[in-house]
């Protein structure tokens, strides 16, 4: 086929576009999704009976702060990347949020060994961490895809990743609603950990994700 | 100074196009060609492969579209979506050619007719037509458009509406299901 050719074929498909909404619209309809999700399973699973002492605990609620941070800057950066032209630094939004994240469990582990020495810093499995945050994360985590699928897949490994950073942390900071877990060591290893591991399922994941639309026949 | 105008004018043209202006859609792909070829030949080994990727190129311009903010100008937003599918392109073709073999002469397997007659017998033609009629609609579709009116695998997705992806699985699954019903 000719160039001009199908430069008429594609004229020939001109319709209104329904435009893609900025990405804070976008962060703000995946929010309305994700969070009740988020919160009907916390109901489901019961709240933990500490809650309220926790709400009052400053590192309880710094260390939700971060991993809520994490999530919201994480689908931002996931929004942007969908976007061309769009400024690079927004991918790397949510580094920040997520080294304080993890700076905070790493200062809480040092503190502990300082207080307790070694014997203080109690580890063992915790299996239960990672079906927790994937069944937090499934509703956001389908959620996401769905809207990523509509940006353009300029970066699939990229965005996907992000996207799953986002769904995940979400996941975590629900977990801990219901899952009285909060030494720092298990925290930063189960919790922190299986985010990481589920960010890294989901990049090497991205390109049969996120495909062009006109190549993926969608 | 120019380039500013031809930039906003180019803007104007997208925005209309959005809004279902075909005639501003028209021009606007006519208008960015010529850019996308200087960026495609540039990259590329010859004038064929420019032309796929100039095509490429304005077949994801136009599936990604709806991701154009009309507040923003339009020829950051589409070099970013060139380069993008020109740098896919160049890989595509990177991983073919690794498992191309140039030969001047294709290899024989004997001189002897004989031994090739079960290669090149023409076999059943209505048997084969049957064959065809047996297939699922895109499949169908497939076979006819790639193998009976030989068309290439991009004019045969933009007459069909298919895309490229779709028309080589169907192609595949077409011709594993026509090799079964033609062996027995």
């Amino acid at each position: 086929m000719q160039t001009d050719d199908l430069i008429v074929s594609l004229a020939g498909d001109a319709r209104p576009v329904r435009r893609l909404a900025a990405p804070w619209m976008r962060l703000l309809s995946w929010l309305v999704v994700a969070v009740p999700w988020m919160v009907a399973v916390v109901l489901i699973m019961s709240p933990r009976q500490d809650l309220g002492d926790k709400l009052n605990d400053p590192r309880w609620v710094l260390e939700q702060a971060a991993a809520l941070a994490t999530a919201l800057t994480a689908a931002m950066a996931a929004f942007c990347s969908g976007v061309p032209g769009r400024p690079r630094w927004e991918h790397v939004l949510p580094l920040p949020p997520f080294a304080l994240w993890v700076g905070l469990l790493g200062v809480g582990c040092v503190q502990t060994w300082l207080q307790a020495g070694p014997e203080g810093l109690d580890f063992r499995p915790d299996w239960i961490c990672f079906p927790g945050i994937v069944f937090v994360g499934i509703g956001p985590g389908v959620a996401m895809v769905a809207m990523l699928r509509r940006g353009a897949p300029l970066a699939p490994v990229l965005s996907t990743a992000l996207g799953a950073l986002a769904a995940a942390a979400l996941a975590d900071f629900g977990l801990r609603f219901f899952h009285a877990q909060d030494a720092s060591l298990m925290v930063l290893v189960w919790q922190v950990g299986t985010v990481v591991l589920l960010t890294m399922l989901a990049a090497m994941a991205g390109p049969y994700v996120v495909r062009w639309r006109h190549v993926a026949g969608r | 100074m120019q380039a500013e105008g031809t930039g906003e004018r180019l803007t104007e043209l997208m925005r209309a196009a959005l809004d279902g202006d075909a005639a501003a859609y028209a021009r606007l792909l006519k208008e960015v060609t010529p850019i996308i070829r200087r960026l495609a030949k540039s990259r590329s080994t010859g004038s064929a492969d420019a032309e796929d990727m100039v095509q490429d190129v304005l077949l994801s311009l136009h599936a990604v579209r709806r991701t154009y903010d009309p507040a923003r100008p339009l020829m950051p937003w589409l070099m970013v979506i060139a380069r993008h599918r020109v740098a896919d392109f160049q890989r595509r073709q990177v991983r073919q050619k690794r498992n191309e073999v140039a030969v001047d002469v294709l290899p024989e397997t004997s001189s002897e007719d004989r031994t090739n007659i079960s290669n090149s017998a023409p076999g059943d033609p209505e048997e084969l037509l049957r064959a065809i009629a047996g297939l699922p609609p895109g499949q169908r579709q497939a076979v006819e458009l790639l193998k009976l009116r030989e068309m290439s695998l991009k004019e045969a997705s933009a007459a069909s509406g298919m895309s490229v992806a779709a028309l080589k699985v169907a192609m595949h699954r077409a011709m594993k299901f026509l090799r079964t019903v033609l062996s027995h």
